[in-house]
């Protein structure tokens, strides 16, 4: 029999055979199937990742060029206008007596490679540690929230998205204040989900969610997306939030690495303010959920790569 | 010879798929060539070779993905193994053939992908196979045959060359 199917059945036992495999792989629990991936990952996509690292920078270099020398120009203009404003603005906090403020460091990364699937889990950066960029730092964009550094080399760093499964985010919706955890969920319904919401809080569909700072790896008050929908679990004790990201991932091209400059030094207010709730508006949306609201980085940007 | 022409094409997809060609992107959808290489990799070299190297390209792909591990594996060995069957004696060379042989492998490999992802659920999977594979399938056919052309214009190598 064995003879048979592997001699005059060559093709097909080889075809079923490698079917199981794939099936049986689709049928391990989660946290097996993370054993295998972290296994493989250290073994065979470590090289595959470097050669896409060193490809786009070769490939890319006249592109980015072109693209670097625009901004270059257009960002020359605003930091001079920005240095004029700081100097008015320092010398009118001087008047108030404020204390400075901005205690985190921003750095900008290109993106060097992204992942190989349709939705985009993960993506290199051609920024590693001898640029200071460190394990579980954040990454922004102007957008919003992209996701949390996996994993670091002198020159290079592996970023896992919102849509990564290794990547959970303590979250809040900025109306109401009501707390979750932001996880990619690849059940029924590949999407973004927040978890843990009792089904008695106050969350509505359009409702802006941002970071809550909880567990220190992200900023508070960032923006992370939007409710799309709410329903409830089977069990009818918690929310099902399905959750619309801010960022396109597919497409993210610069991106700022966060570091906080102190010790435990989070929460940078520039962040926060943009999304603070506000005053719900009888019979319309509230104003923090309006999309047209500055985004969690557009002052982080401004702030530019190097802590004030 | 073969080998590491295989080799070296391998290689080139995945950097390219890696790094830009988001950049060809239109509406949404962008060229899939790692499906691409799998159904010429099956349909050049046979079952067992398509059938291994949908395996392993699917399952590279699955290593750095948010669906379930195996599942690309499974979708790229079985289009590896039948577009080797199914392709045996047909006229590579003709741009029509390859169009439509290229065109229905994707979308075979999408029925599974989809069907997977979306869970059962039959609405869900009529739109994202009229919204997003459909699309794709076509673009990407398209983008590899003009690849292809031009890989042979420059090499003078018949790439998909008919049996002999």
């Amino acid at each position: 029999m064995l003879r048979y199917l592997f001699f005059r059945r060559t093709e097909w036992t080889v075809f079923v055979a490698t079917a199981l495999v794939c099936l049986s792989l689709m049928l391990l629990e989660r946290r097996a199937q993370e054993r295998v991936v972290w296994f493989l990952q250290h073994t065979v996509l470590a090289p595959a990742e470097a050669v896409a690292g060193w490809t786009e920078r070769g490939v890319g270099v006249y592109w980015e060029n072109e693209k670097l020398r625009q901004r270059t120009a257009s960002l020359q203009m605003e930091v001079d206008a920005m240095r004029a404003e700081r100097g008015e603005n320092a010398r009118l906090r001087h008047l108030l007596g404020l204390e400075q403020r901005h205690p985190y460091v921003l750095l900008a990364a290109d993106v060097a490679g992204r992942s190989l699937d349709r939705l985009g889990g993960s993506l290199t950066l051609n920024k590693g540690v001898s640029d200071g960029v460190l394990e579980n730092r954040a990454i922004l964009t102007p957008e919003g929230l992209v996701g949390r550094v996996e994993r670091v080399t002198a020159h290079e760093s592996r970023v896992l998205t919102l849509l990564h499964r290794e990547c959970a985010v303590a979250a809040r919706v900025a109306r109401t204040r009501v707390e979750g955890v932001l996880r990619w969920d690849f059940g029924d319904q590949p999407t973004l989900h927040l978890l843990y919401v009792s089904s008695q809080e106050d969350v509505k569909p359009g409702d802006l969610v941002v970071t809550s700072g909880l567990g220190g790896i992200f900023p508070e008050g960032v923006r992370v997306g939007t409710i799309d929908r709410v329903g409830l679990e089977p069990n009818g004790l918690m929310k099902e939030i399905v959750v619309k990201p801010a960022v396109d991932f597919r497409s993210v091209e610069q991106v700022l690495v966060y570091t906080p400059s102190g010790s435990g030094a989070v929460a940078p207010s520039d962040l926060l303010d943009d999304v603070r709730p506000a005053e719900p508006q009888p019979g319309g949306t509230p104003a923090a959920t309006d999309s047209s609201a500055a985004p969690a980085g557009a002052p982080a940007v401004s702030s530019g790569a190097v802590a004030p | 010879m073969k080998g590491v022409r295989d080799i070296f094409a391998l290689i080139v997809v995945l950097a390219l798929q890696a790094t830009v060609l988001y950049r060809f992107e239109i509406a949404g959808i962008r060229p899939d060539l790692l499906v691409a290489y799998v159904i010429y990799f099956g349909w050049m070299r046979g079952p067992i070779p398509g059938t291994l190297g949908g395996f392993g390209i699917g399952l590279l792909q699955d290593l750095d993905a948010s669906g379930p591990l195996g599942l690309n594996a499974l979708a790229k060995a079985v289009i590896g193994f039948l577009v080797a069957k199914a392709g045996f004696r047909v006229h590579r060379s003709n741009v029509g053939v390859r169009f439509a042989f290229f065109f229905a492998a994707m979308l075979v490999h999408d029925l599974i992908y989809y069907g997977v992802v979306t869970g059962g659920d039959g609405g869900e999977f009529v739109k994202q196979f009229f919204v997003k594979a459909v699309p794709t399938a076509a673009y990407t056919t398209v983008f590899t045959i003009l690849l292809l052309g031009i890989a042979e214009r420059i090499t003078h190598v018949r790439l998909l060359a008919d049996e002999t």
